[in-house]
């Protein structure tokens, strides 16, 4: 069987994806953990390129990678002290959880592979950014507008439980 | 054209949403928690978009898009909680958090 390039970048950023979730489930150091899911998500915006889905790769840069990661970088910088030296989480559970994992696992791709999934017809090559822009504004418009009002709500709403309570 | 089946695709998808969910179960800082979380709707995503790929209509696309925004929204609600749950408890660890009242 010939190896294709797409096949070589295939693997290549799967691996880019896998390890450093695997490194994540190991670690336990956060602000590692933080980083080791930048990796992960840059190779997941990779992996839609792959599939022909360049806007989603942008919004997974920006969004995840870009906005996310900060948050969450904030979240541990503000609720640790580095003096102590604490960045560090202990595991517990390790062997039941695992066993629950590595079980749904095991279900979920024999699933897969039993269901014989495949694709059919031919890859579309319509312009994304067009296609999306036109149906947010006629077949989802009221998804668009209820998603615009709920990200609005969810920033005031972040933004007053984050405050300093007390000077309300 | 691209030979790679879609089913490796949702093998990839589900390695990431069963290490969430180990994730979630297995450590004790509530950061590692909101960090299982996001990958567990990367998971959702990923399957969203494969799906999509054939579709000329992109409603998978759509749909992830959507995803998107309410995994930053929830993002953002879920570090404010986390902010308040510290100033309250001194700490981030989930077993500490042992009450209700506030």
């Amino acid at each position: 069987m010939k190896m294709e390039i797409v096949d070589i970048l295939f693997a290549f950023f799967g691996a880019m994806v896998v390890l450093p979730v695997i490194y994540m489930l190991i670690t336990r150091n956060i602000i590692r953990a933080a980083f080791a899911l930048v990796i992960s998500l840059l190779g997941i915006a990779a992996i839609y390129v792959l599939l022909n889905a360049e806007l989603m790769a942008v919004v997974q840069i920006l969004i995840y990678a870009g906005g996310i990661i900060v948050l969450l970088i904030f979240g541990i910088m503000l609720t640790k002290r580095v003096s102590d030296e604490g960045v560090v989480s202990e595991h517990r559970n390790v062997i039941l959880g695992g066993a629950i994992a590595a079980i749904l696992l095991g279900l979920i791709t024999w699933g897969i592979f039993q269901s014989g999934l495949v694709w059919e017809g031919e890859p579309n090559t319509v312009d994304q950014v067009r296609t999306i822009g036109i149906s947010f504004m006629t077949d989802y418009l009221l998804s668009f507008e209820v998603i615009a009002f709920l990200l609005l709500v969810a920033l005031v709403g972040a933004s007053y439980l984050a405050k300093r309570s007390g000077n309300i | 054209m691209s030979a790679i089946p879609l089913t490796y695709y949702l093998v990839l998808s589900a390695f990431l949403l069963c290490s969430g969910l180990l994730m979630v179960l297995i450590k004790k800082n509530a950061v590692f928690v909101l960090l299982g979380i996001e990958l567990m709707l990367n998971a959702a995503n990923l399957n969203l978009v494969a799906f999509s790929k054939f579709n000329p209509n992109l409603d998978g696309q759509i749909f992830a898009v959507f995803s998107v925004v309410v995994a930053a929204a929830e993002a953002a609600i879920a570090l404010a909680i986390l902010l308040n749950i510290y100033k309250k408890f001194d700490s981030s660890d989930l077993d500490d958090l042992n009450t209700m009242e506030y």
